[in-house]
């Protein structure tokens, strides 16, 4: 492809790929990301390519495959447009039936269509579905609309306008200024308002300055930066060029975690297309900026997505945070000022650009403006990828957009990863923002949220979480190290039926000095499940302690199983099942389950198909 | 010509040569701020956290260790508040618990005014406070020992767990180990660790100016820098 050397250049190319896009009178998007990948979607491309070559429809049918939807529990997905047909869980042997029917005859099949969980309809197209309508998809709508290999496909949608309007008309402080204006914040956990951060290493002295990406998301269960770096790299990429512009820095370095092979690809393959075009390089689009970008992989330490652990790995150093009395905008990669940003914050920054700061203060709630996105999981309906306004409520995410519970009665979420905290039942009116989650003591974080019902233990919660964060924690500073292991010691003894009422005080007391005392961010937030669980769930942790009982029936050392003789049927499956032969019982007539055999594995429980044995 | 700045400790102002931190500001004029993994003359790494101080910015104070903050002029810092007293107790109480058998510690623990130990201890030969790899990479420039591991796994090793060419066998390493002096009863046995406290009667008079070195003695263990100066000798010849 020809160097593109002016912003004339830019549009002229972007008018004939729209040109060819139009082209197509349908066009079939496959979802590629990560979910749908480890349901086989690749096998389903192929399917669909072969198929097409066959029936000779490759010049009539555009077949696109793209990075996360969203809603990964479904996949593979395929919508086809433009009647926005959305099948779900579909298969490669599906490759032939979809061509015929919807592609050559525009025929329906209700087979692969999506049955709402909640109301039991089907329903045909994505916008219809009750887990995408409650959204605002400004970030993942358009992963549908690219291929992420493809720089083609994103300036066709319009990419890589936003830089070049930074380029023809905004000076660097102007940018600034509608991003102040914007008032985004970062998306990574922190929430500090990205404007600040970028005036302040503008004004940083030097001339040598660099712009980071932090894509190492390390949350359990949390994949929101994956599935934007995986879907639309150039997004981001446009995002740091804008960034550099206003901040005067000429190189640009994306730390990206190893484990994201797809990501590292990705982000890799548009850099490099990004420089054969020449959006990356010396003089872009004809102005006097210069840029460059380099990827560089993280080796999966949890504490890395920490800022100055980031910096310290990309400089080839052991991955350890140090002190923050000089902020990493004045003293960061190589000494150097450095602007670090999320992947989500540098994502937001060219529609902010494009449509103005007002359009994007015009979403969200008073401090916290814009759209997040949420990786959803845990006991509930719908699960995946949410992309929200900031302030939407906990009862809007977790009822409408998740579905509701799959079984028991949910009781609490765990929101913000392994440092954020959990939030009770009375608390869902709160909406999701900065402030009024870090207020009842839990946090936005980097986005996850987990969903959690009636069998879910809340000591058993905390003690998850400190279990993470001991292990990830990089050891350097005492309350951390020795702070967090000391929690983790009284918490375990708390769910061994080993606590002791004053313990409580001590894990507060231990709680609050690791939260102030730590030398970064991984160890100020640590006590954070354990506060918030103290301060929402106090009653679970007393029945610990005191009745010796795990309410929710999930701490071994405190429950026993027994079967219900009322229940039982006598079928012998438990029987056949338990590993350690600690059940006997004739055919047909009620079992027993040996409370001296009984290693509590609970497979018995759940093999049985008449819910007859009970956990007390 | 070294440009000097005032900045305010504890009500007192005090005048130091800028680019020192505030730990070496304060400990230059007595303010005894307790500390572990600061060795004199080195870059701080801000691990042990026990010579956390308030540092007040616009009416808001902030806890931050003094080791790794600059002066600056007019800065304010609080070093013996309630707050700053509770949470230096609960760190050095963490330390102790990890390591009964080190004198310095327990000296330290004292000094924190610890008076009961709500951990079951552990005798740890090593409480990673780094003094040793800072003067072998810091002040010899060789490396022969780092820190290897994270987390519960972190331990100070040289490269590879083998003798490394580059140590020159110089002992600074042993030198500064808080762990090397033993208590004065000798080592506890294992389920017997306690906390001594048999100096806690030097910490009377400390108690009552709080926030001063008072000569106490129990800088010895970490190399207290006024008492290895020998600053205690002058003042009582």
């Amino acid at each position: 492809m020809a160097k593109i050397n002016t912003i004339g250049d830019l549009e002229a190319l972007r008018t004939d790929l729209q040109n060819y896009r139009n082209s197509f009178q349908t066009t079939l998007i496959v979802c590629g990301g990560t979910g749908c990948k480890a349901s086989r979607s690749r096998d389903l491309i192929n399917a669909l390519k072969k198929e097409l070559f066959k029936q000779g429809m490759e010049k009539s049918v555009l077949l696109r495959s793209t990075g996360c939807h969203g809603f990964c529990e479904q996949g593979p997905i395929v919508v086809i447009e433009p009647a926005n047909t959305f099948y779900c869980h579909v298969s490669p042997d599906d490759a032939e039936e979809i061509i015929f029917k919807t592609v050559n005859n525009g025929e329906v099949i209700e087979r692969l269509l999506y049955t709402d969980p909640v109301s039991g309809k089907t329903i045909q197209t994505e916008s219809e579905i009750p887990f995408y309508l409650f959204q605002d998809r400004q970030l993942l709508a358009q992963n549908r609309e690219v291929d992420p290999c493809s720089i083609e496909d994103y300036i066709a949608i319009g990419g890589y306008s936003a830089i070049a309007k930074t380029l023809a008309e905004m000076s660097p402080e102007t940018v600034i200024k509608e991003i102040k204006d914007a008032g985004l914040r970062g998306r990574g956990g922190g929430g500090f308002p990205t404007g600040q951060k970028w005036t302040e290493c503008r004004d940083a002295p030097g001339d040598e300055k660099y712009v980071v990406c932090n894509a190492d998301e390390g949350d359990p269960g949390a994949y929101m930066d994956r599935s934007v770096l995986e879907g639309n790299p150039h997004l981001v990429l446009e995002g740091m060029m804008i960034g550099a512009w206003a901040i005067g820095a000429w190189q640009g370095k994306v730390y990206v975690r190893n484990e994201y092979p797809l990501a590292v690809e990705h982000i890799r393959f548009a850099v490099q297309q990004a420089k054969e075009i020449g959006l990356l390089g010396e003089n872009i689009l004809g102005s006097s900026f210069s840029f460059d970008v380099e990827i560089a992989r993280g080796g999966g330490a949890f504490v890395c997505g920490e800022s100055t652990a980031l910096i310290a790995s990309l400089e080839g150093k052991v991955g350890e945070p140090r002190p923050k009395d000089i902020h990493t905008v004045l003293d960061g990669l190589w000494h150097k000022p450095t602007t670090l940003n999320n992947v989500e914050t540098w994502a937001n920054v060219p529609s902010i650009i494009l449509n103005g700061s007002k359009w994007f203060g015009s979403k969200g709630s008073k401090n916290s403006k814009g759209t997040k996105i949420i990786a959803l999981t845990g006991r509930i309906k719908n699960t995946g990828l949410v992309e929200i306004a900031m302030g939407t409520t906990l009862n809007t995410v977790v009822f409408d957009i998740g579905g509701g519970p799959t079984g028991k009665p949910i009781r609490a979420v765990q929101t913000g990863g392994p440092s954020g905290g959990c939030l009770p039942l009375d608390k869902f009116y709160l909406p999701l923002d900065f402030d009024a989650l870090a207020d009842a003591g839990s946090m936005i974080g980097s986005g996850g949220i987990v969903v959690m019902d009636e069998e879910t233990c809340m000591v058993d919660v905390a003690k998850y979480f400190l279990t993470f964060l001991q292990d990830e924690s990089c050891g350097k500073c005492v309350p951390c190290r020795l702070g967090i292991d000391r929690m983790l010691e009284i918490i375990t003894d708390i769910s061994e039926g080993r606590g002791k009422p004053e313990q409580i005080d001590l894990l507060e007391d231990l709680a609050e000095t690791v939260s102030q005392t730590s030398l970064c961010a991984l160890g100020k937030t640590a006590a954070n499940p354990v506060l918030s669980t103290l301060r929402y769930f106090r009653e679970e942790y007393d029945a610990h302690i005191r009745q010796k009982k795990c309410p929710a029936g999930v701490c071994q050392e405190l429950i026993t199983y027994f079967i219900d003789p009322e229940l039982c049927s006598g079928c012998g499956i438990c029987k056949r099942e338990c590993p350690h032969g600690a059940i006997t019982g004739e055919r047909k007539q009620a079992h027993e389950i040996d409370l001296e055999l009984c290693q509590k594995c609970g497979i018995c429980r759940s093999e049985c198909a008449f819910e007859a044995i009970k956990v007390k | 010509m070294v440009q000097k700045v005032t900045i305010n400790i504890d009500g007192m102002s005090i005048r130091a040569p800028k680019g020192t931190s505030v730990l070496d500001a304060a400990l230059e004029y007595g303010i005894c701020i307790p500390h572990l993994c600061h060795v004199p003359y080195l870059s701080d790494i801000g691990a042990c956290r026990l010579c956390i101080v308030e540092h007040v910015v616009n009416g808001r104070a902030k806890i931050t260790t003094s080791c790794t903050l600059l002066v600056e002029e007019g800065m304010v810092i609080l070093s013996n508040t309630e707050k700053v007293r509770k949470l230096r107790r609960n760190i050095a109480e963490l330390i102790v618990a990890e390591a009964p058998n080190s004198r310095a510690i327990q000296d330290i623990a004292i000094r924190c005014g610890v008076k009961e130990v709500r951990y079951p201890f552990r005798n740890n030969d090593c409480i990673l406070c780094g003094r040793c790899v800072q003067v072998c990479t810091g002040r010899y420039g060789v490396k022969a020992i780092g820190f290897v591991g994270r987390g519960k796994d972190r331990r100070v090793e040289t490269p590879f767990n083998l003798h490394s060419d580059l140590c020159r066998n110089c002992g600074a390493c042993i030198d500064v180990c808080p762990m090397t002096v033993v208590p004065c009863d000798g080592p506890m046995k294992v389920g017997e660790e306690r906390l001594c406290g048999k100096c806690e009667p030097k910490m009377a008079f400390a108690e009552e100016t709080p926030g001063f070195c008072v000569w106490c003695d129990l800088g010895e263990g970490f190399q207290c820098e006024r008492y290895t100066l020998g600053v205690r000798n002058q003042a009582y010849p």
